[in-house]
């Protein structure tokens, strides 16, 4: 017997402890993507200081900020601060509202709401070019369902995003039919984990809706509100996908956003200079945005799993 | 908390109606487009009853596109097998880079540790271009442009952070000690992080999974950019293929139809866990 | 403290340190084989930091460890062949109970049908016979503590580390375990750790107790050591319940006797001591004597409360001068209310310096304390 257990406890084999090593054992590898992605962020950088034109190679010479200067003192430059300003706030805007309102409807807990939530899901998983093209053979001139709807009301010449007045209107749209989810699923999840004795209190005593939303609800639902509200203008400060899809940033340049313009800069006019410069200032908000966005997010995620 | 009269419901009613028309409704005006032919999609004022045929579906399944110009070759079955081969090996790649690297952010306080975890979450929020456009460039070098190995490689970008931190949180909230447990009944490291920790947090890491296949999937500037027609997935596909046939408008639902079926079927099986991916593990749902 | 390692368990050195603060201040320790050592203390005392040292889950710790014989201190947890019952059982659950039970044999590399007989084995010894098919969600309280037992125990390790495993039960099972372990660990016959926080734990399964207080080891020794002759107050406030009276008195030496005199009490002790010291005299409840009538020694109280405890009635009393002091009883117990008289018997008496807190030690006692 003993002799049994004396071979069977040598099955534990000598190995020395490699804890102090492991963490970074484990996460090399991702170490080493990050690395990978860090190499362009920095060239891309590197880039924004030179003239650099692919169709030039001979003029390509390191200028300090040049670049700099030149964008803040071009006109085109400053429509595309302005195009995306106004495409930000619209979408984000009416998302927020839209959202609010929407799970504000679904709020309670039943089969047929949750059905109802997740049925409102399916714009979100669609990919945003995608929508694009759908809202396109929605809003063609000769077929479309909505170019002929829109027609009932007596609006004729309604040409959505082929027109300089309306593209905007037409791109936002879509923004808003495939994002307004993303807050609608977000507050909803909030509002439901707000506890209920205050408003239990609340209905006791008699309190009217109007001030238990502006009172209870709305405060207690700020964290909520804010995390949501940072992770869309992150995102929305960078579309892209729907804006190319549908227009390629025009007619003109009235869709001319930040990531559309870098990216016809680089593969229309060469300009890797220029279209890093444009990138880096679009870099410049985002990084300010979720270095806010990344504090709110980890108070939520705190209270989500305990300890982050 | 509501006052539930006859007023109060109907409005609510009629407002979630609109709501649900407007939301829906475009995922189903596009599904029946793509079993119209073009005749009955130009027909004015549109028409809720026609006779549905799978034309269209099979013109693109077979290759071959009826034009009035001739017979057009198609790739779109081409580009929806692109997307389900890039998304399955970026999630494998995310999950195999993704999970012992939030296992050691959960488990280990270490240097650097925490550096690591929020510069592959600023990924996430960093403008794709800023590093897709120098790295065009890297990649004409490195021979990678246009290769499943350098877009698989670029999609980390989108399914990383989300499997690193949905699966840390997951980490988190086990105990422990059921895996010192396991450790102290004589069994390896490895086999404790395989057999314990893993299987554990096991729902976690099928939803980061999901959800991040759903993403890649639905990723559309990083082909755009890194990739020609061949190895494009369906998403930039889908937009060659409108400027390609034209005005075949059925075969152009038809294909969006088939390029966002997969993610809306995963995204119904996976709505339990949907709220917490968005979320990047912020929110429980 | 000699350097020779017995078969069971030897520590030396140990310490440990989370950022600027030391956790464990240098521990020294030996186990025997089949001995059974609780390991006693506040919490925040570093008992369960202690625990994971030996067990090799700290990586702050250094120090040497020694698990019969073998210096353990470079391995991994896996590789120190020693068993370990959790707080909260930390069983796995994604496997039955009969699972959970046979990891450690299948670390070890046991055939399927040795595995299987020693898993049926324990699991009958412990009574979880008739749910090993179960998993851990399905079992009560009391089938998780005996399945988390089981798994410790099932492959006879070397080193057995309890963590007070009887925190989580309820009190029923608690007493029927308290009956029950020390049977278990007999058996074992491995070195074993036990942690608590409930003195009468300690003091019925220690073969000795370590009291850990900041780090250090105040004091080791049998459970009657700890109890008659605690090394100091803090100690001493430790063990008992109620716990200890603690009196300011005068001292007086007395013909080669130390005459000791506190709240109208009077004793003659065997201490030296100098005179005049500010002294405490600590006093057991169950020490204290009480008479209806006069006797040597003893004060005139009243009893103010009277509260059942366990198989013994608690009383507080006030004495004429205002001191309150706390006796227990196993007989009947006097009125409400009533007038005693309350005395010392000299043997449970202790005294301990006022503002040190050590023990004054008695004339022919041992050196009590560790440090």
């Amino acid at each position: 017997m003993s002799s049994v257990l004396q071979d069977h406890s040598a099955a534990l084999r000598r190995r020395p402890r490699l804890t102090a090593w492991l963490p970074y054992l484990l996460s090399l590898p991702a170490l080493l993507v990050c690395v990978g992605i860090l190499v362009p962020f920095i060239t891309a950088a590197w880039y924004s200081l030179q003239r650099y034109n692919l169709a030039m190679p001979m003029t390509r010479g390191f200028i300090w900020f040049g670049q700099y200067i030149d964008l803040f003192t071009d006109p085109d430059f400053w429509n595309t601060v302005q195009v995306s300003a106004i495409y930000t706030i619209a979408t984000v805007g009416i998302e927020l509202l839209l959202g609010l309102g929407i799970a504000l409807l679904l709020r309670e807990r039943s089969r047929f709401n949750n059905l109802v939530s997740v049925a409102l899901l399916l714009p979100l998983m669609t990919a945003p070019a995608i929508a694009s093209l759908m809202w396109k053979l929605m809003t063609n001139p000769n077929f479309g369902v909505l170019s002929w709807l829109i027609s009932l009301l007596g609006v004729h010449d309604f040409r959505w995003a082929s027109d300089p007045r309306t593209a905007m209107f037409t791109v936002v749209l879509v923004d808003v039919w495939v994002y307004t989810p993303f807050m609608m699923i977000l507050l909803l999840a909030g509002l439901r984990s707000l506890p209920p004795q205050p408003f239990e209190a609340a209905r006791l005593d008699g309190v009217p809706a109007r001030f238990v939303f502006f009172r209870i609800t709305l405060p207690m639902l700020t964290p909520y509100l804010v995390t949501a509200t940072l992770f869309r203008l992150l995102d929305s400060i960078q579309q892209f996908d729907i804006i190319y899809a549908m227009t390629q940033g025009g007619p003109g340049d009235s869709l001319m956003v930040f990531q559309v313009r870098a990216y016809l800069e680089f593969f229309q006019y060469t300009n890797v200079g220029t279209s890093a410069a444009l990138m880096m200032v679009l870099w410049a908000i985002t990084y300010a945005l979720s270095n806010v966005f990344v504090k709110q997010w980890l108070k939520l995620r705190e209270r989500a799993h305990g300890t982050a | 908390m509501e006052r539930h009269d006859g007023w109060f419901r109907a409005l609510r009613a009629m407002a979630l109606t609109l709501v649900l028309l407007f939301f829906l409704f475009p995922i189903f005006w596009i599904l029946l487009m793509s079993f119209q032919n073009n005749e009955q999609i130009l027909r004015l004022p549109p028409s809720l009853v026609f006779r549905p045929s799978l034309g269209n579906y099979i013109a693109l399944i077979s290759g071959k596109l009826q034009t009035s110009a001739g017979v057009l070759d198609i790739t779109f079955l081409h580009n929806l097998w692109n997307s389900v081969l890039l998304s399955t090996c970026s999630v494998a790649l995310s999950l195999l880079l993704g999970v012992p690297a939030a296992y050691a952010f959960a488990r280990f306080r270490f240097r650097l540790g925490e550096d690591i975890a929020f510069t592959l979450l600023s990924f996430r929020f960093a403008p794709p271009l800023l590093v897709l456009l120098p790295l065009s460039l890297y990649f004409q070098d490195l021979g990678l442009s246009n290769t499943y190995f350098g877009l698989i490689w670029v999609y980390q970008l989108i399914c990383l952070p989300l499997i690193l931190w949905i699966v840390r949180g997951y980490f988190e909230d086990a105990s422990p000690d059921v895996e010192y447990a396991y450790r102290i009944d004589g069994h390896s490291w490895w086999r404790a992080f395989t057999r314990i920790a893993i299987p554990l947090a096991g729902p976690g890491i099928a939803a980061a999974a999901l959800l991040s296949f759903i993403f890649a999937w639905n990723n559309f500037v990083f082909a755009l950019i890194l990739a020609s027609a061949d190895k494009q997935p369906v998403t930039v596909g889908a937009l060659a293929f409108v400027t390609a046939s034209g005005i075949q408008y059925g075969q152009i639902a038809a294909a969006i139809v088939l390029s966002i079926l997969p993610t809306l079927a995963l995204a119904l099986y996976a709505q339990r866990w949907l709220v917490e991916g968005l979320s990047l593990g912020a929110v429980k749902g | 403290m000699s350097e020779q390692i017995n078969g069971g368990l030897g520590v030396r050195r140990l310490h440990a340190r989370f950022g600027r603060q030391e956790v464990l201040r240098g521990i020294d320790l030996d186990v025997a084989a089949g001995e059974t050592l609780v390991l006693f203390g506040t919490s925040g005392a570093g008992k369960t930091v202690l625990l994971r040292a030996i067990a090799g889950l700290e990586p702050a710790a250094t120090g040497e460890i020694h698990v019969a014989g073998r210096d353990v201190s470079v391995l991994g947890p896996e590789a120190r062949d020693i068993g370990m019952a959790f707080q909260n059982f930390a069983l796995y659950p994604h496997m039955t109970a009969r699972e959970n039970i046979a990891s450690p044999l299948r670390a070890r590399h046991y055939d399927a049908t040795e595995i299987e007989r020693r898993v049926t084995a324990m699991a009958s010894l412990l009574r979880i016979g008739h749910v090993l098919g179960q998993p851990p969600r399905a079992l009560s309280n009391g089938q998780k503590q005996r399945t988390a037992l089981a798994r410790a125990l099932v492959a006879e390790p070397k080193l057995l580390l309890l963590d007070d495993p009887l925190r989580n039960v309820d009190a029923k099972l608690r007493y029927e375990m308290r009956l029950e372990l020390p049977r278990l660990l007999r058996r074992a016959g491995a070195a074993t750790i036990y942690v608590t926080q409930d003195y009468r734990e300690a003091m019925a399964l220690g073969d000795r107790i370590a009291v850990l207080r900041e780090g250090r080891i105040a004091q080791i020794g049998p459970p009657e050591t700890i109890y008659d002759a605690p090394c100091d107050v803090a100690v001493a406030r430790l063990f008992g319940d109620p716990p200890l009276n603690l009196l300011p008195c005068r001292v007086q030496p007395e013909g080669g006797r130390l005459r000791v005199e506190a709240a109208g009490l009077r004793l003659l002790l065997d201490a030296r001591v100098a005179a005049g010291a500010e002294c405490l005299l600590g006093l057991r409840p169950e020490a204290m004597a009480l008479t209806r009538e006069a006797t040597e020694g003893a004060s005139a109280a009243q009893v103010v409360a009277i509260t059942p405890l366990h198989e013994r009635f608690v009383l507080l009393l006030r004495t004429a001068d205002g001191v309150e002091i706390v006796a227990s009883t196993t007989g009947q117990p006097p009125a409400a209310g009533s007038q005693v008289w309350v005395g010392a018997m000299v043997a449970g008496a202790l005294l301990f310096e006022a503002d040190s807190g050590r023990i004054i030690a008695r004339r022919a006692a041992p050196e009590v304390c560790a440090a």
